[in-house]
């Protein structure tokens, strides 16, 4: 119980950004896959 | 500063893909030659026939070489004057061999136009007193069309030729 209570001091104020972080992979992985495909195309014709 | 794990996650990937993207767009400026069209040549718009490459005898396909080729073309309202044939007709369609190294030499008397070959890397922007050059290796035979892509006035959609890479 003690330990939960310092862990919580320590973590207050700490948003939770975990949907944040799936997000940002999402909108990155299709950045990424948009610039290679732009660059294969370039490098194919 | 306080980052948050995350943050720090997405920042090094973000950063990291920038990183990625700059380091291949520099190998293929420093080490590829890729650049813009335009060299900054500049040409009297009013006097195009100055310039060698845009006299009449020299438009159209020029042969330099075995598989090397100079195809110099005048991009007016609405038409791309590719030269005359051996009647006198104006040529059409430009025909070059597969596989083929070829530059393009394009400049406008007029207003602005665009040399897009469809399905090809080949799309630049013509400008008046500049002149536009690209080279570029045609290796997939067929037929492409030639079509201006910047709006140059009312007959603009009737501007178009034909590039035939024959095998």
């Amino acid at each position: 119980m003690a330990s939960e209570t310092k862990k919580n001091i320590g973590d207050k104020n700490e948003p939770d950004l975990r949907g944040t972080l799936v997000s940002v992979m999402f909108v990155l992985a299709f950045i990424v896959i948009s610039w290679f495909g732009v660059l294969g195309i370039f490098l194919s014709r | 500063m306080h980052l948050h794990r995350f943050e720090k996650i997405w920042l090094v990937f973000g950063i990291g893909s920038l990183v990625v993207f700059m380091l291949i767009l520099g190998y293929g400026a420093f080490w590829k030659g890729t650049h813009p069209q335009s060299h900054g040549q500049i040409i009297d718009p009013n006097n195009v026939e100055a310039y060698d490459a845009f006299k009449p005898e020299n438009l159209g396909v020029n042969k330099v070489d075995d598989k090397r080729y100079v195809i110099n073309v005048v991009a007016s309202a609405f038409n791309y004057d590719f030269g005359t044939d051996k009647d006198g007709n104006a040529v059409k369609t430009i025909r070059i061999p597969k596989g083929s190294n070829v530059l393009f030499q394009v400049t406008s008397p007029d207003v602005v136009h665009g040399f897009n070959i469809a399905g090809t890397n080949v799309n630049m922007m013509i400008e008046p007193g500049y002149v536009s050059k690209m080279e570029t290796v045609l290796n997939n035979p067929g037929e492409y069309t030639i079509v201006c892509n910047e709006y140059c006035g009312v007959g603009h959609h009737l501007m178009f030729g034909t590039l035939e890479v024959y095998e």
